[in-house]
């Protein structure tokens, strides 16, 4: 059981801290995160069936696409908010992502669509567990990921410059940052890993245009649980959602189900009692 | 203004079905939502941005069929039952959620409503994911239900009129403002924030109660579907926020936009409301009202402005 929670906070953390970074940069908690997923896993999908890309090979080519499309919705829509009251932002944010569902929805029919990789049924031993071989890639690769991001941000130019606006808005510009920059970069970065997050998904499970929404909240109650712009504590967060979503599956009888509510518990919990994060 | 708005409202259908009953329904349609975005609007007031509408409103429609199937509730009761349900479960989220600001609020409700919607899909005794079947309203004559949904929809107006008529409304905008200063300045902010949730949640309970006797037919997922949280978000947004006339003309456009719009594209016709929201944000903040008082405005600054330069 230690396991699955395990791998599965590995894709959680990646789905979640493109969101971190977009609360923690630029101040937007962008609603519309898990479309952006949803649109990577359909384009993992459309690539394999069209082409016969593996989705982990297509990762690079969906990262630059949704990369892409994150800048453009930034330059049109969210950079007009950056200063509107924090409303403004989400019902806007919301709005994307009644859009961008229905469009799917209008695109590509509501049916789940699923992608059958070869390996997709293959399990590995480890010591007395059997353990998919795709979860275990997917964690591998989720993490590695991550932890490429938190080097990234450690120590680039760029990844200073955004913890620098992370910090202080108002601090950067006068030190010559061009925040108006660093925030369309860390939006695209923030979509760029939501869509490898969504490639990742298509290798294990179908997609449907109505997964996004739960990616959100789950995204959400994880930056919750590590503290609203806290970047580096989405991996522990993580940890806390995968462990607490394993454990219910496990022992609670007829557990599938109710794992699904186990996020709205947390961020219940962790607003009433810690609401500044339990990693800050 | 809005008494000639109401009449259309009433008058207009009425004729119509006489041509085509599809438009009576269309119009009990608009109807129903029209009640969701004034009562959701009702609750914008204090500030609180809800997207647990469709909690309150499957609450209602399965409070109310499970009366009326299980224990020979007649179906009156059985609505009001649903009303009720909703104002408890609304007093508790409320109470939960009185710390939490804007978006936190938001996503506390939102996830509220999606966990309502797994639980009732995995109790068998809600029926599962495959629902459950609520006996027909009035005999399911079209135009009685018709009359009961604008009897709701019109206790639903003047509960929104009498409130932004009345000391409340100073209440509720200054909590909407402020909530801190409005404790200093002696406002009641629990009772009001807890009250405005109770109020809007009865009226989403009806109206989902009604629905299941409506549409015979309610599961988890249309009941609790987030369709119906967006949709009462969207309209008052669109139409005019803490208006009594902005919900409705809202939840009117929207509505007969998403039926015109069904004809072309057989689902995802919700993305018109993530479009309006959007563009409402970006271009028009103050809604369809908003848009229209800036016009009278300009047009009134253009008629002194003549003379007063003749006059110095």
């Amino acid at each position: 059981m230690v396991i699955f929670g395990v791998l599965r906070s590995g894709l959680y953390s990646l789905t979640s801290v493109g969101l971190a970074l977009s609360v923690g940069v630029i101040g937007i908690v962008n609603f519309a995160h898990g479309e952006f997923l949803m649109l990577g896993a359909y384009l993992g999908y459309w690539l394999f069936v069209s082409y016969g890309v593996d989705p982990l090979l297509a990762i690079p080519i969906g990262a630059a696409v949704l990369f892409a499309l994150g800048g453009v919705v930034y330059r049109v829509s969210i950079q007009r908010v950056l200063h509107a009251p924090e409303l403004n932002q989400m019902l806007l944010t919301f709005g994307i992502s009644i859009f961008l569902q229905n469009l799917a929805v209008i695109l590509w029919t509501g049916d789940p669509r699923t992608a059958a990789v070869s390996y997709k049924a293959r399990a590995i031993a480890l010591g007395p567990f059997t353990v998919g071989f795709p979860q275990l890639v997917v964690f591998g690769l989720a993490m590695a990921l991550t932890l490429g991001l938190y080097a990234v941000l450690g120590g680039s130019r760029i990844g200073k410059a955004m913890r620098a606006v992370a910090q202080s808005r108002l601090g950067a510009s006068l030190l010559g940052i061009e925040v108006d920059r660093i925030y369309l970069l860390a939006f695209g970065l923030s979509t760029a890993l939501a869509g490898t997050a969504g490639l990742m998904i298509t290798l294990q499970l179908s997609t449907s245009p109505f997964i996004g929404l739960l990616y959100t909240l789950k995204a959400f109650s994880i930056i919750v649980i590590a503290g609203l712009g806290n970047i580096n504590g989405v991996i522990y967060a993580s940890l806390v959602l995968g462990l607490s979503e394993a454990f219910v599956e496990f022992y609670v009888p007829q557990g599938g189900g109710w794992a699904e509510g186990v996020f709205f518990v947390l961020i219940l919990l962790v607003l009433m009692v810690r609401p500044r994060g339990l990693f800050r | 203004m809005a008494a000639v708005v109401l009449l259309v409202m009433i008058i207009l259908p009425v004729w119509a079905s006489r041509a085509q009953p599809y438009y009576l329904q269309v119009a009990l349609n608009v109807l129903i939502f029209a009640v969701l975005a004034l009562s959701w609007d009702l609750l914008a007031r204090t500030g609180q941005l809800s997207l647990a509408h469709a909690a309150f409103y499957g609450l209602g429609g399965y409070t109310t069929t499970l009366l009326t199937t299980r224990a020979g509730v007649p179906i009156a009761a059985g609505i009001l039952a649903g009303g009720i349900v909703a104002v408890v479960a609304a007093i508790a989220l409320g109470m939960l959620t009185l710390r939490l600001r804007g978006i936190y609020f938001a996503i506390a409700t939102l996830a509220f409503s999606e966990t309502l919607r797994v639980i009732t899909k995995q109790l068998r005794f809600t029926g599962g994911s495959a629902g459950l079947v609520a006996p027909p309203l009035l005999g399911g004559s079209l135009p009685a239900q018709y009359a009961v949904i604008l009897g709701i929809l019109l206790l639903a107006v003047l509960t929104s009129w009498q409130v932004s008529r009345s000391r409340w409304r100073y209440a509720f905008t200054a909590i909407r403002t402020n909530e801190e200063v409005a404790a200093v300045m002696g406002v009641n902010v629990v009772r009001f924030k807890v009250l405005a949730f109770a109020i809007s949640a009865f009226f989403a309970g009806v109206t989902g109660a009604y629905y299941a006797h409506v549409f015979l037919f309610i599961n988890p997922f249309e009941a609790y579907s987030l369709a119906v949280s967006v949709g009462a978000l969207v309209a008052p947004i669109f139409g005019g926020l803490y208006t009594t006339i902005g919900p409705l003309l809202g939840a009117t456009a929207l509505r007969v936009g998403e039926e015109a719009l069904r004809s072309t594209v057989r689902s995802g016709s919700q993305i018109l409301y993530g479009l309006i929201l959007a563009v409402v944000i970006l271009y028009m903040p103050r809604g369809l009202l908003g848009v229209w008082a800036s016009m009278v405005s300009r047009r009134a600054r253009r008629a002194p402005g003549a003379s007063t330069k003749g006059a110095s």
